[in-house]
């Protein structure tokens, strides 16, 4: 039987694997032909692995034993901010262009445990910096819905991917949005996961504090099973917090208000800020009405401190971005440029290397940063991180889940937006939040059928992915 | 709101060579970018009841060396734009005169 991908998710292409129906080569080629007929007007991959193959083989003999596990022979594609040992993984940069990665990220050795097939590398803009993949050195990722459009970014590759039926999972990163914004735009389910969750070793960074790994894919269940896999069995060790204690602004799984059906919010003031296309809003209001038809609880909730999200979110990212980003200095890996002395080198390689989002910020973070302008902008940005995060904190006192629209548009044009900055930042309105607070955060697709994609955003409780999962499955009806 | 100068200040500190053409454009997208993050500048900060940075906070591991197999030393060193036997070479930094 040749497995149809059109219809395929993780779970029964692992029971067809099991019971013999195709094998794990026959269901890595079925992919491989539909990257050949596909790729080369998406755009979605960089690079075809040549050994993905030889993976699928591996995974037959783990079929063939009795030893398979829920990914083994599954098909991903890598964004290629993550290293995988022997591979070239560049962010999509003229920086890292011959880049080989000496190692592999936790979650490519938690995959390569599991006995996954890597697909190939997908495209993004550079260094985690965009919302549309447009920022990429090597040329955009198209919309699958509508080549015109941007698939959305800045795993923009990922996700259209998923959609086009190139990979049946992927990995992502998302520093403010970057997971779930192309899942709205592409129609599939994006998860952010609680901060610390999924360990970042491995993972090119761009602003740490923001900075999470999360699964691309066609279904809840089937991003589920992806993020049982790479998660941490005790986040808190790995997370930034470590020490085991939590801060009193926390908020924790245990307090679920609904007993049955989870209770959902939904912050008003915040949508009315305006600013959001008609189709986003009226996705919206059938979605909230979907989840009082299966017999959820909705309540009105206020998050006051939301409205400054994103200048806040912008200061701490490129506060962080100028520091992370003064690695590529053309010594020790990457691109070098000769100049008239060791420091003349460093300005011909980052001048040469770096695209202009990325010296954007990296030039507003050094401003942000500098004496004078420090509590001003880093300091007080910090402050009101804090206030948006008690803000969360105390809707989640009489809530489970918050529902927000993903973007405040459906995917735009390409150019649209790339000569105003400002515009494109404000792409991120409503994704930020979950990055600022390290709260779990979760798009699925929400648009009527026929109409571009919309999605809708399910935020939770810190480490308490599950009541996500949940409420997804049952708007999905999977 | 910030000159050319500024921002040729940044340039210097953040090591990134540019033209004249992209220092001018730069200027432009400061003014916007810097315009719309001002609005903070207008928040009660006094709300915010932890009142420091530090909050939450770093936990690094022990700083000690860790075992790195001849292989994965060749790999680190291979990426290296010029080495020399088993270090990397840069150009001099001191003059000799």
């Amino acid at each position: 039987m040749k497995p149809d991908l059109k219809t395929l998710t993780i779970q029964k292409a692992h029971e067809a694997m099991k019971k013999g129906e195709f094998t794990a080569v026959e269901l890595t080629q079925a992919y491989l032909d539909e990257i050949s007929k596909k790729n080369s007007d998406i755009h979605a991959y960089l690079e075809i692995f040549g050994d993905a193959l030889d993976s699928a083989r591996e995974a037959d003999k783990r079929f063939k034993a009795g030893t398979a596990t829920p990914l083994t022979g599954i098909p991903f594609g890598i964004k290629d901010n993550m290293l995988i040992k022997g591979k070239i993984a560049s962010s999509a940069s003229k920086m890292l262009e011959k880049y080989h990665a000496t190692y592999d990220a936790t979650v490519i050795t938690k995959l390569k445990k599991e006995g996954s097939v890597f697909l190939g590398r997908t495209n993004m803009d550079e260094f985690a910096m965009g919302g549309s993949t447009e920022n990429s050195a090597f040329g955009v990722t198209k919309n699958p819905h509508d080549l015109t459009r941007v698939p959305g970014g800045t795993s923009g590759g990922s996700a259209a991917a998923i959609a086009s039926n190139m990979a049946l999972g992927a990995l992502g990163s998302d520093t403010g949005g970057s997971i779930r914004q192309p899942a709205s735009f592409c129609g599939v389910v994006g998860l952010k996961p609680t901060y610390g969750v999924v360990s970042r070793y491995g993972l090119m960074a761009a602003a740490s504090s923001l900075d999470h790994i999360g699964p691309l894919a066609r279904t809840v269940s089937d991003a589920e099973i992806i993020f049982n896999i790479i998660r941490e069995e005790d986040w808190k060790i790995h997370g930034g917090r470590g020490d085991g204690t939590s801060t009193t602004k926390e908020t924790h799984p245990s307090k679920r208000i609904g007993k049955k059906k989870p209770v959902i919010g939904v912050p008003r003031s915040f949508l009315a800020m305006g600013g959001i296309h008609a189709d986003v809003k009226s996705a919206f209001d059938a979605a909230e009405k979907k989840f009082r038809d299966l017999g959820y609880e909705i309540k009105d909730i206020e998050l006051p401190s939301n409205q400054y999200a994103l200048p806040v979110y912008y200061v701490i990212n490129f506060a962080e971005i100028s520091s992370n980003m003064s690695r590529y200095d053309g010594i020790k890996y990457g691109l070098h440029k000769d100049g008239k002395d060791v420091v003349g080198d460093y300005f011909e390689t980052r001048g040469a290397g770096l695209g202009r989002e990325v010296i954007r910020r990296i030039l507003l973070g050094t401003y942000v940063l500098s004496s004078g302008y420090y509590d001003a902008y880093y300091n007080r940005a910090n402050a009101v991180r804090r206030m948006i995060t008690a803000d969360f904190a105390a809707a989640f006192e009489s809530v489970d889940v918050i529902i927000t629209p993903v973007a405040p548009s459906p995917a735009f044009k390409i150019g649209e937006k790339v000569s105003d900055p400002v515009a494109m930042y404000l792409e991120d309105i409503f994704t930020v939040t979950a990055n600022l607070t390290g709260l779990p955060a979760l798009s699925v697709p929400s648009a009527p059928a026929g109409s571009l994609p919309i999605g809708l955003q399910l935020t939770g409780r810190h480490g308490d992915e599950q009541t996500l999962f949940e409420a997804g499955k049952d708007f999905l009806g999977e | 709101m910030i000159s050319v100068k500024d921002l040729e200040n940044l340039v210097n500190l953040a090591r990134i060579k540019l033209t004249d053409e992209d220092k001018q454009s730069l200027v432009k997208e400061f003014d916007s970018i810097l315009g719309y993050v001002d609005q903070l500048k207008k928040v009660d900060v006094s709300l915010d009841a932890e009142g420091r940075v530090g909050a939450v906070r770093n936990v690094t591991r022990p700083d000690m060396p860790a075992p790195v197999s001849s292989e994965d030393r060749e790999r680190l060193l291979n990426e290296a734009p010029d080495r020399e036997g088993d270090f990397i070479a840069v150009k001099k930094i001191i003059a000799q005169d």
